[in-house]
């Protein structure tokens, strides 16, 4: 899908695209953070059928829904970029592996070269977490390296 | 435009100072006439800009309620929502909106000086007046009001259609070309000979040029070093540098408005943000004011006579402006139906029209000159809105 991108004085960018099946739609973002869904009339290819104002957390929740977080989204353009770069989502087991311990104690960095770059608790995350930081049991853990040093990384963070 | 102060304590009753319970009952009584003439607009569904001018109109002289020890606070609570509403609207654009506006539009926008300017300018010369007055009224017909339309805009929800950025590309346009053209104006009326006219205005457009200059290449310095966490501290600091540079530039023949303005331009990121949050209320109460009185400086026994050419001027400014969007909407390549669009939303005049008009009605260039803007400024305010919603209904929307 082609995306186009246009700015839109004083207001901010928008973003239009037409489906497969050829619906044309665009994507205001505010500014503010805020965004608009627009879908454009078939009959008058520049006239806002209707508009769909969502709030921040309102479009975070949509995109999750539409599929994969906008971090994912951002990853998958990483790991397009990087090529042979491997990204794995780690959830840390109920017991064993590394729940309840320190990154410092897996010693993963210098077992594998791969990188814990950042840890998923709850709702909040934690990104490039110390050697001190302790995992918790269901933490989404951010692993990236080559393909062999994740799967090791994987492998020693979940025991 | 500090010359507005001027004049009107020149003018008013001062003889005896008004006591302060006077000044403060009659001020109290205008913003409560605003209150109202604002719910109206609000009931009816029209800007409010045209309801404070006829609001100004009656509480003035020869108005039904005269009102007179207030006038001092009311001249300078003008100067000051002038400087507040061209403050904000620089302020929606940052120094990048600017560069790309101009860069996409301008062609429509020469379409839009010539169609737009030229009617107003030739009406002031068949009015009898001078070139100057006329080049005053070529700016109040040139200049589309960018609060109402905004406002139209995402109201009717055309926000994402796509022939939007051509109209806010335009008015953006209109609003830098206004910049630049102010502070000549500005000189002009001072009655410089030529020589030290050209003078004058070069010093002025350079120093535009100059701001200009900041604003792209310092904005993100100078909002670092302005901002602070605390409301407090950033309103202060913000509104501060605003009169500063609105009074410094006004020292210098630029105008305090185009200070203002480039003022707005160069703040951005964080400080824009919040700024745009917590000067909307100042700018409501103070920009009422203003149109307030301007309204009050027109002698409502002085419209009958240009009631007539203001409104076969506004007519035409209709049909040039529906003109100038349908051109533009056509050189971005937007469609038959989004060019009608474009072009009933640039008829609105307003604030803009009302500030050059204010420039001129100081400087006493031209008696006829308040009441014919206050009546073009009426018609298109009002007429404006209207259009643009029909072009919507024609479509069977």
């Amino acid at each position: 899908m082609e995306i186009f991108e246009i700015k839109v004085p004083g207001i901010g960018v928008r973003y239009d695209f037409t489906t497969e099946a050829g619906d044309r739609a665009g994507i205001v973002i505010r500014r503010d953070g805020t965004r608009d869904i627009v879908i454009y009339d078939r009959e008058d290819a520049d006239a806002a059928l209707g508009t769909i104002e969502l709030s921040e957390g309102d479009a975070a929740a949509i995109a999750e829904l539409l599929g994969g977080t906008t971090i994912t989204v951002r990853l998958e353009q990483l790991r397009h970029d990087v090529e042979g770069l491997a990204i794995e989502w780690v959830v840390m087991p109920k017991a064993g592996g590394l729940t309840d311990q320190r990154i410092a104690d897996g010693k993963i960095r210098t077992r594998t070269s791969a990188s814990v770059v950042a840890v998923v608790r709850g709702d909040h995350a934690v990104p490039g977490p110390g050697p001190s930081f302790e995992f918790q049991a269901g933490d989404q853990v951010l692993v990236m390296g080559d393909a062999d040093a994740v799967a090791e990384a994987t492998r020693i963070l979940t025991g | 435009m500090g010359h507005e102060v001027v004049v009107a304590s020149a003018s008013g009753p001062l003889a005896a100072p008004p006591l302060v319970g006077d000044v403060l009952i009659e001020l109290g009584l205008v913003l409560l006439v605003l209150a109202l003439l604002g719910r109206l607009a609000q009931r009816i569904g029209i800007s409010s800009i045209p309801l404070y001018l006829l609001g100004g109109l009656a509480l003035g002289k020869g108005g039904v309620i005269p009102i007179r020890a207030g006038d001092n606070f009311i001249a300078v609570g003008a100067e000051i929502g002038v400087v507040l509403l061209l403050l904000l609207l620089g302020l929606e654009y940052s120094p990048e909106d600017l560069r790309d506006g101009l860069r996409s539009t301008w062609r429509a926008g020469v379409v839009d000086v010539l169609a737009n300017a030229l009617p107003g300018f030739a009406g002031g010369l068949i009015l009898g007046w001078t070139p100057t007055a006329s080049l005053l009224l070529a700016g109040i017909t040139y200049i589309s009001s960018s609060g109402i339309i905004a406002r139209l805009l995402a109201d009717m929800d055309r926000i994402g259609n796509r022939e939007t950025p051509v109209i806010l590309s335009l008015l953006v346009m209109e609003d830098v070309i206004t910049a630049f053209v102010l502070p000549v104006i500005a000189v002009l009326l001072v009655g410089a000979t030529l020589a030290q006219g050209a003078l004058a205005a070069g010093l002025a457009i350079g120093v535009v040029l100059l701001a200009f200059y900041v604003a792209f290449r310092l904005s993100a310095r100078v909002s670092r070093a302005l901002h602070s966490r605390s409301r407090e501290l950033l309103l202060l600091t913000v509104l501060g540098i605003t009169f500063l540079v609105a009074g410094l530039a006004d020292a210098v023949q630029v105008s305090a408005a185009v200070g203002a303005f480039l003022l707005g331009v160069t703040l951005s990121g964080q400080v824009a943000d919040e700024v745009r949050s917590l000067l909307p209320p100042f700018r409501d109460v103070f920009g009422g004011l203003f149109f307030v009185f301007f309204g009050m400086q027109v002698d409502p026994r002085t419209l009958p006579p240009v009631l007539l050419p203001a409104i076969a001027l506004a007519c035409v400014g209709v049909v040039s402006k529906v003109a100038t969007g349908y051109a533009a909407g056509a050189l971005a390549g937007i469609g038959r139906a989004g060019r009608w669009r474009a072009g009933y939303a640039l008829v609105p005049r307003g604030e803009f029209s009302i500030v050059i008009a204010g420039l001129g009605v100081a400087a006493g260039v031209e008696p006829q000159l308040g009441p014919f803007a206050a009546a073009y400024v009426l018609a298109l305010a009002v007429a404006g809105p209207i259009l643009m919603r029909a072009g919507d209904r024609r479509r069977g929307r």
